[in-house]
């Protein structure tokens, strides 16, 4: 019976461990021991990674990569917008939100592999800077959920059967929490730039 | 009084930016659309008529940040290169937007599903990403003081960043 349960709910099951997991470390205070230990990385990143050295030492290299990591946000947002706005019948309600959620998909994956890989550059040349910043660990706490949330939940729910066979109010919950994750995923990476 | 408030700067230069994700977004969307890179099962122009609001109360909002933003620091975004190109890119997106919305408008409706729009939408749907683009890493480069006028001694760049005393003083 284990099993079968499993085997039918893997995503979401995965993403419970995923959270048990986050849970305990942070209850066994095994993210407090583990912290220190992470700070000769980010110095390695900014001094002696390859990525560090160009956007330390070419500024313009480095404010490109930004512009790009903004348009990837943009997109990102672009997408969420569509298919959440969709999901909570503001927008092209005469649509099937079948079409809508699968139709950019993949644009979504796409602009969510370039932010990751303009974020992490970015990060590099200010990685001393970053690794101090509480709105930095809580960026990267929004995009891991929001990444968990997508490949997880809403995907796999949403391709599991007909929208007409969710309820309404588990498409809107799913809406809502899809738009509020990633603004706070965008939101804090301007507040990093502030701070 | 923008400036010196440590949140009403933070505030209105987060907003500026955070909008990007509805203003250009919905755009690229409408633009990947016209590619055939997005939703291509979609009417294309159903996709622009609906997107078309949001992205106007994105624009809306980016626009009056942007003169508020522009206001707090008058001269130091006027004399700034960057800057004056991204008010020139401005410009041309704008026109661009124009001419492809009233060549969607024009164009016989035998496109609308098909995969991806004719070549002068496709066109001008390429002329938008990169003007757009552009406009963003311009907007990136701005607080970046590369070209700032007490820095820059090359008599063309004075003059493009309208660096007048440093002009005066050559």
């Amino acid at each position: 019976m284990l099993s079968n349960f499993l085997s039918n709910y893997r995503s979401v099951t995965s993403l419970a461990f995923i959270v048990l997991a986050v849970v305990l470390v942070e209850f066994f205070e095994v993210r407090a021991s583990i912290y220190p230990s992470l700070l000769p990385f980010f110095e390695w990143l900014k001094y002696s990674s390859w990525i560090g050295y160009l956007g330390i030492t070419y500024g313009s290299v480095y404010a490109t990569v930004q512009a790009g990591h903004l348009i990837s946000m943009a997109i990102i947002g672009g997408t969420v917008l569509v298919t959440d706005l969709r999901l909570l019948g503001v927008l092209l309600k005469d649509i099937p939100s079948e079409t809508i959620t699968k139709g950019t998909h993949q644009c979504f994956k796409y602009s969510l592999s370039v932010a990751i890989a303009t974020g992490i550059f970015c990060a590099a040349g200010v990685a001393d800077k970053v690794y101090y910043m509480p709105v930095f660990w809580i960026k990267m706490l929004a995009l891991l959920a929001g990444s968990g949330f997508v490949f997880f939940i809403k995907q796999p729910l949403l391709n599991s059967r007909s929208h007409s066979e969710i309820g309404q109010w588990t498409l809107r919950i799913l809406a809502v929490a899809s738009i509020f994750i990633w603004f706070t995923v965008a939101a804090t990476g301007r507040w990093i730039g502030f701070s | 009084m923008l400036v010196s408030g440590y949140y009403s700067w933070n505030w209105l230069e987060a907003t500026h930016v955070l909008t990007l994700m509805i203003s250009i977004g919905s755009l690229f969307i409408i633009d990947f659309r016209m590619l055939g890179w997005v939703l291509p099962d979609v009417s294309a122009t159903a996709i622009a008529d609906r997107l078309h609001k949001p992205m106007i109360i994105g624009f809306s909002i980016m626009f009056i940040t942007g003169i508020l933003l522009v206001y707090a620091k008058p001269v130091e975004n006027v004399q700034s290169l960057w800057f004056r190109i991204k008010m020139i890119l401005l410009v041309l997106a704008f026109i661009n937007a124009w001419v492809f919305n009233s060549r969607m408008r024009a164009a016989d409706g035998t496109w609308d599903s098909t995969r991806v729009a004719p070549k002068p939408l496709r066109t001008g749907a390429i002329i938008s990403l990169c003007l757009w683009c552009g406009v963003v890493a311009m907007g990136r480069f701005i607080p970046y003081d590369w070209v700032d006028c007490p820095k820059v001694s090359n008599t063309a760049l004075l003059w493009a960043s309208g660096c007048v005393e440093q002009l005066n003083a050559l």
